[in-house]
């Protein structure tokens, strides 16, 4: 079992890094961060902009804070991950060459698991640049340190869960655009009148983006749970959408 | 709906045994459920006495190919690659069948370029890879050029003669495997209608006689009371095509009934005339997700 699903991970990179879609996701996801981490920092201390000064602790965690805003691309990384057989109708060989489809949705969810931490090292990389080189240049840039590294540590963490949860949805939606479509839709539409309608902000916190958002965000915001409820509760959602999605995959005739 | 229903056949090794039927037979599903891709809701299929998702290497003793769609942007080597990786053959593997089947250098380029037949020579080499003794391959004419057909004919024949493999290959065309199959299995509406050696269908085949006399409403008339089918002959306007008796049974009832013959004389139909009405009529364009029974 353990040779065959090492090998079944190395099908899936092989997969993976045999056509140039990562290296767009890669690219895209590190441009994203980066560019809010430059224009926080550019914005920092501004009056207008409503962002605490740069030399204050607030302004450290939020700083860091920003390489979750790559999480919408860690979705797409899993849920391209999945679909992509389905779309391509490459599902036959590959279950033809590995019958046990639980086996292939287990290794994907492994093998890009993998995957969405060299996309998170990455992320938090530029972050931490863009935060300390921009902001040594204005003047005072925020510690590395504490609860600042705590913060982009679950920014981090965080990137891979979403990519696990890409898979998940993948497996369950099986429809590329539409999984896609669905994910955006989510995260730039449903979870944000969730957040700010009275009625519903109570339930936010339960949800995958209220989760993130208590992993990361120290200041001002509703109601949430502690940094590792809301770790463990995205972990769920993760585990969830992988569980459905291997069940999902083992029942559905392959047509 | 079913698509399959009560269908059960066996295919031996050493031979290229064809799996024929009209388009929307079922001869896919009949497949699909073989390799545990659709799941039937009774039936079982082994191949060498174990269900296909129970065998430890299926790639290393099934190839098959069901469907010749690849991710565009990868090759064709890459995609070789993942299944060698897939099922722990070497990468090596993937050159070796892409020579084989005559891809060679083109398995550098991007599958999205690939012509048809191209890619049925890609998918068979993915049946190839793990150098199995059964081969189940579907509809893998289709898309080649004439060229193309000869050299499939020649390596499908190759791979169950010379080699001892057990070949099964799917067609709606008689044609296509008439020069290559050693054995036929029809299927109609999901159903078996007939299996056997091509010699055993040709011998199967009824002849008819046909028959040219002035008098031939009379003559007609004569062979139908005893129920026998009878046929205005295209073509003939004093022509018929007497089914199911011989040429001797049609003279001695002529001579008998004092009708005047200008011909007469039996026709053996042809492989494909057998073929056609064996399936005539039961085309089905049912969707292809209904299962049934196998």
């Amino acid at each position: 079992m353990g040779i065959v699903l090492t090998r079944l991970v190395r099908a899936e990179w092989a997969k993976l890094f045999s056509t140039r879609v990562w290296i767009g996701l890669l690219v895209g996801a590190c441009v994203l961060s980066g560019a809010f981490a430059a224009l926080f920092t550019a914005f920092a201390g501004n009056p207008d902009s409503g962002l605490p000064p740069l030399d204050s602790p607030e302004y450290g965690q939020l700083a860091f804070s920003l390489a979750t805003n790559a999480t919408v691309i860690s979705v797409v990384l899993g849920i391209i991950g999945i679909t992509q057989e389905y779309r391509h109708r490459t599902a036959t060989p590959t279950f033809l060459a590995t019958p046990q489809r639980g086996r292939v949705v287990i290794a994907k969810l492994l093998a890009y698991a993998v995957a969405g931490i060299g996309l998170a090292v990455a992320v938090c990389a530029v972050t931490t640049a863009v935060v300390l080189v921009y902001g040594n240049a204005r003047g005072d840039a925020p510690d590395l340190s504490g609860d600042n590294l705590r913060v982009l540590a679950f920014a981090g963490l965080a990137l891979v869960i979403y990519t696990v949860i890409g898979v998940g949805l993948g497996a369950l939606l099986k429809n590329q655009v539409g999984a896609i479509v669905a994910a955006l839709v989510y995260l730039f539409v449903v979870e944000p009148l969730l957040r700010s309608i009275p009625a519903t902000s109570g339930a936010y916190k339960w949800l995958p983006g209220g989760a993130l958002e208590a992993m990361t965000a120290t200041f001002q915001g509703p109601d949430l749970l502690e940094q590792w409820q809301g770790a463990l509760l995205l972990l769920a959602y993760g585990l969830v959408a992988a569980f459905l999605g291997t069940v999902l995959a083992v029942r559905r005739d392959v047509v | 709906m079913r698509a399959v229903d009560d269908l059960s056949f066996t295919v031996e090794p050493g031979q290229v045994t064809g799996f024929l039927g009209p388009n929307g037979a079922g001869k896919t599903t009949t497949l699909r459920m073989a390799l545990g891709l659709i799941t039937p809701d009774t039936g079982t299929t082994t191949f060498n006495g174990v269900r296909y998702a129970g065998l430890p290497e299926p790639m290393r003793q099934v190839g098959a190919v069901l469907e010749t769609a690849f991710h565009p942007a990868r090759s064709g080597r890459d995609h070789l690659r993942v299944y060698c990786r897939a099922t722990g053959l070497p990468v090596a593997r993937a050159d070796e069948v892409l020579d084989q089947v005559g891809l060679g250098p083109a398995g550098r380029r991007r599958a999205g370029g690939y012509s048809l037949g191209m890619r049925q020579r890609l998918g068979l080499a993915t049946a190839l890879l793990g150098d199995p003794s059964v081969l189940v391959l579907d509809e893998p004419a289709n898309g080649l050029d004439p060229e193309g057909i000869q050299w499939l004919r020649g390596f499908l024949r190759h791979l169950a003669h010379d080699q001892g493999r057990t070949v099964l290959v799917s067609s709606h065309l008689l044609s296509e495997v008439e020069q290559t199959a050693d054995r036929v299995v029809i299927v109609g509406a999901g159903r078996l209608v007939r299996q056997g050696s091509l010699a055993e269908l040709r011998a199967g085949s009824t002849g008819s006689v046909l028959v040219r006399s002035p008098q031939i409403a009379a003559l007609a008339e004569q062979l139908r009371s005893t129920g026998t089918t009878v046929d205005v002959t295209d073509g003939a306007p004093d022509g018929l095509t007497v089914t199911g008796l011989s040429t001797d049974e049609v003279g001695r009832r002529a001579f008998a009934a004092g009708i005047e013959l200008h011909e007469l004389r039996s026709h053996t139909s042809g492989l494909e005339e057998v073929y056609f009405r064996l399936t005539a009529g039961q085309e089905q364009y049912a969707a292809r997700t209904e299962q049934g029974a196998a």
